[in-house]
């Protein structure tokens, strides 16, 4: 009997804090910003950017020093190839250099004078590209150019040659690449999926933090007490009530990151929409609790925008987008794997791109919700032990010197003169 | 007027001891992401992605082509599949990155002028491993094809220089200037890097003069001043300036020295241009400050822009490729000059003076903020705050 009606106080008491939170959230315009606004204007502005997804018709300069059919040949099909554009002809190569440095081009073909003489004596024809290094994506396209134009010259030279002996044409074995899932190859597919997912981690954490810092900010101003995040609730009941908040807070933002921005600008969707959803219930979770953990370091608003933003290009790149993750050290492997955003970013490339199911990521949805259980118990730790005793001091210390707590931020500030009691009375005067 | 000036200084130092997320933003995480960075990608290239293969022919000929395989430094193998299907599930469940394909009676066929076909397939959900994967099967099914010709041609008695002369007329050379290894490090570090410099400066001055408005201080900072808006700024974002500009000299250090990224310049170029970046951010923050004075606003706008910078700036995707509407956002931000200028004379090592435009728009936004630092001074004396 007794058992019964502490479980129904358990759970009445998860219910009150639900209702605090939603209020808390309500009440606090910025807030909204962060947890909505931020997961429906960062998806599409980062998407607008890489949308193009690769490098269309990279302007080089040829210097052709062989002028022969063959070269200006193979000059045309380099211009014809969709990765390359051959935007002029010069000369010698210092012109074609100054280009490259006003950035006029960047790359270099070079033809040396022998080329085509050599070739039909039966030798080898050199050409030569010089790239400008600076974006790697350049580079690519003016090598795949490079590349598929030699292939091909070289195999008509060939069939050329050969033809009285055998038939040779393109040679004895055939060779395709199947992209799979970013079948389009392209940057935005390939990098957008992980990003869309570190949106709304960070958005629910910077959200989570924003609430705590305007909490204590109330707190400050009211003698360590904060009227509207006041429950008695024990932490376990309000840990769970303010992630089922943010849980239902986030689905809305969530579906529309993970499924509206890729169906607008037609990325590859080739997960279940139900087991993305079912990827999703941990990875909020986590977050959330993630999120509750971190309050320990939140002590004002503004504070949290500079820890946020830079926090999330590390997260990004600990998951392996630019640099994959079997060729990073241990440790920061090790790094990664702490972050939710790693498990779920990661699984939901692999469904979404790769058309993977659940159960074959299965691993990484059980490292989910182990990060939910590990994230909880350390937030339920921050609770008792650092928060609550830390707001029980701020009240102790507004008792024994009600000024104590506004006079702190005088003094972080470094205005000492305004600690003196003789000037905030003139001040007062004044207003 | 000394006194003032001093006064004014020593309370811009008080406000950075006395809080400990100025020292921790300012020095510690710049200094510590700058390694994170370097040390990730210290191998500089990619290599050794795993990867599968499929051998449904099981001939000599075949394993000949998987033992090259394995010799390749992009690649490798990590498990052999025996079916296509099999294969596919490792690649989506994460286990290898791609795969090559043999099919059976390959080795028949391609003696017989069938034309058999080899495939690979590659997951693009990872860019760099799968351009070495491309690499590493391009080669492989370029040389299983030239193997296979040479022996026939060579069978039919043609001398073997002539043989290879026949397999490849045409080579070539590609040259990666100044970057010679590809290293992804030198390449992606060098702009990431300063361009999270650049975020934390902006952040940090506007949270330097927010803090003024949101404390109820901003009043007894001008008067500190004097009432003097161009001295209050200038002693409150001083000593930040010491402070970045140590802190990025000591990233370039790093860079250049410790991880030995190309520097083919005169060293000065890069540190005038480190300089000018830092209080090219300070003043863009200010300015956004007086344009926009509020606290909320204003750290969103920055924070917006400067996470923007990473994307829109163009050091993956370049600018031509982009929305002609999106290239020209990137001329908004500081970072971008430097990037530049980062390209044409630590990287190219070309002559300083294709560089001017840049070293000039920089100063320019260095004194962009005069013209708004009255608004600035009016919203001191009669500021709002939003919670």
């Amino acid at each position: 009997m007794n058992e019964e009606k502490e479980k129904v106080g358990w759970l009445r008491s998860v219910a009150l804090t639900m209702r605090q939170e939603v209020k808390h959230i309500l009440r606090d315009e910025a807030v909204i910003i962060f947890f909505v606004v931020l997961a429906i204007v960062y998806p599409p502005l980062y998407s607008l950017i890489y949308n193009p997804e690769v490098v269309r018709d990279e302007a080089v300069v040829v210097v052709d020093d062989d002028r022969s059919e063959l070269s200006r040949r193979f000059a045309r099909d380099l211009d014809a190839s969709p990765d390359v554009w051959v935007k002029d002809y010069v000369s010698d190569m210092d012109h074609a250099r100054d280009m490259m440095a006003r950035k006029q081009c960047y790359g270099i073909v070079y033809f040396p004078a022998d080329f085509e003489n050599t070739i039909r004596h039966g030798g080898q024809g050199h050409v030569s590209l010089y790239c400008d290094m600076g974006v790697m994506m350049r580079y690519k396209a003016m090598l795949t150019a490079l590349t598929n134009v030699q292939m091909e010259t070289c195999s008509r030279l060939q069939s050329e040659k050969v033809a009285g002996i055998i038939s040779l044409d393109g040679g004895l074995v055939e060779s395709r690449q199947v992209p799979l899932g970013n079948t389009s190859m392209g940057i935005a597919s390939a990098v957008l999926p992980f990003i869309l997912v570190y949106v709304l981690q960070q958005g629910m954490i910077l959200g989570i933090a924003m609430l705590h810092a305007g909490s204590i900010g109330r707190r400050r101003r009211n003698r360590g007490i904060d009227r509207i995040d006041e429950v008695k609730a024990t932490p376990g009941a309000m840990l769970i009530g303010k992630a089922m908040v943010h849980l239902i807070y986030y689905l809305v933002p969530a579906i529309f990151a993970l499924h509206i921005v890729p169906l607008i600008f037609k990325f590859p969707m080739n997960g279940g929409f139900m087991q993305l959803v079912l990827l999703m219930f941990p990875f909020l979770l986590a977050s959330s609790f993630l999120g509750q953990v971190l309050r320990i370091f939140v002590y004002n608003r503004e504070g949290v925008f500079l820890v946020i933003a830079f926090t999330s290009l590390i997260f990004v790149f600990l998951t392996g987008i630019s640099w994959p993750h079997y060729q990073m050290a241990p440790y920061w492997v090790a790094i990664s794997q702490m972050i939710p955003g790693y498990w779920a970013s990661t699984a939901y490339v692999q469904m979404q791109v790769g058309g993977a199911t659940l159960a074959q990521v299965g691993h990484m949805y059980i490292a989910l919700w182990m990060l939910a259980g590990i994230y909880f118990v350390l937030a339920y730790l921050v609770e008792i032990v650092v928060l609550r005793p830390r707001y029980k001091a701020m009240q102790l210390q507004s008792e024994l010197d009600p000024e104590y707590l506004q006079r702190h931020v005088l003094y972080q500030q470094g205005d000492d003169d305004l600690l003196n009691p003789e000037w905030i009375g003139d001040e007062d005067e004044e207003e | 007027m000394l006194r003032i000036i001093v006064n004014s200084i020593i309370r811009g130092w008080k406000q950075m001891a006395r809080r400990p997320i100025y020292i921790c933003m300012m020095v510690i995480v710049p200094l510590v992401s700058a390694w994170f960075f370097f040390d990730l990608m210290a191998d500089g290239v990619v290599m050794r992605t795993p990867v599968g293969i499929v051998d449904l022919d099981k001939s000599d000929l075949s394993r000949k082509l998987t033992r090259n395989l394995s010799a390749f430094p992009q690649v490798r193998i990590e498990k052999t599949y025996g079916s296509y299907q099999e294969a596919i599930d490792a690649v989506q469940s994460g286990e290898v990155y791609g795969f090559f394909f043999i099919p059976s009676d390959f080795s028949r066929n391609a003696l017989s002028g069938g034309k058999p076909t080899l495939s690979y397939y590659i997951n693009y959900s990872y860019f760099a491993p799968a351009s070495m994967q491309f690499k590493g099967f391009k080669t492989l099914s370029v040389l299983a094809n030239g193997g296979i010709v040479s022996s026939v041609l060579t069978t039919m008695g043609l001398p073997s220089e002539m043989v290879s002369a026949t397999l490849q007329p045409v080579v070539t050379h590609v040259h990666a200037l100044k970057n010679p290894w590809l290293s992804y490090n030198y390449y992606l570090s060098s702009s990431f890097v300063p361009c999270l410099l650049a975020l934390i400066v902006m952040l940090i001055t506007v949270f330097s003069i927010g803090m003024e408005w949101h404390a109820g201080t901003s009043r007894n900072w001008l008067r500190t001043a004097d009432n003097s808006i161009v001295l209050a700024t200038f002693t409150k974002l001083f000593p930040h300036t010491f402070i970045f500009i140590n802190v990025g000299l000591w990233i370039q250090y790093m860079m250049y020295v410790k991880y030995g990224f190309p520097l083919n310049c005169n060293p000065w170029n890069m540190i005038a241009a480190m300089a000018l970046l830092v209080v090219a951010c300070q003043a863009f923050a200010l300015f956004i400050c007086s344009l926009v004075p509020n606290f909320r606003y204003a750290s969103t706008i920055c924070t917006l822009l400067g996470m923007l910078s990473f994307s829109f700036c163009g050091f993956s995707l370049p600018e031509e490729a982009m929305y002609s509407w999106v290239a020209p956002l990137g001329y908004l931000m500081p970072i971008k000059y430097y990037f530049l200028i980062s390209i044409d004379q630590a990287l190219n090592g070309i002559d300083l003076s294709y560089s001017r435009y840049y070293y000039v728009v920089l100063i320019g936004y260095c004194l962009l903020p005069i013209t708004m630092l009255w608004k600035l001074r009016k919203n001191c004396i009669d500021p709002f705050y939003i919670p």
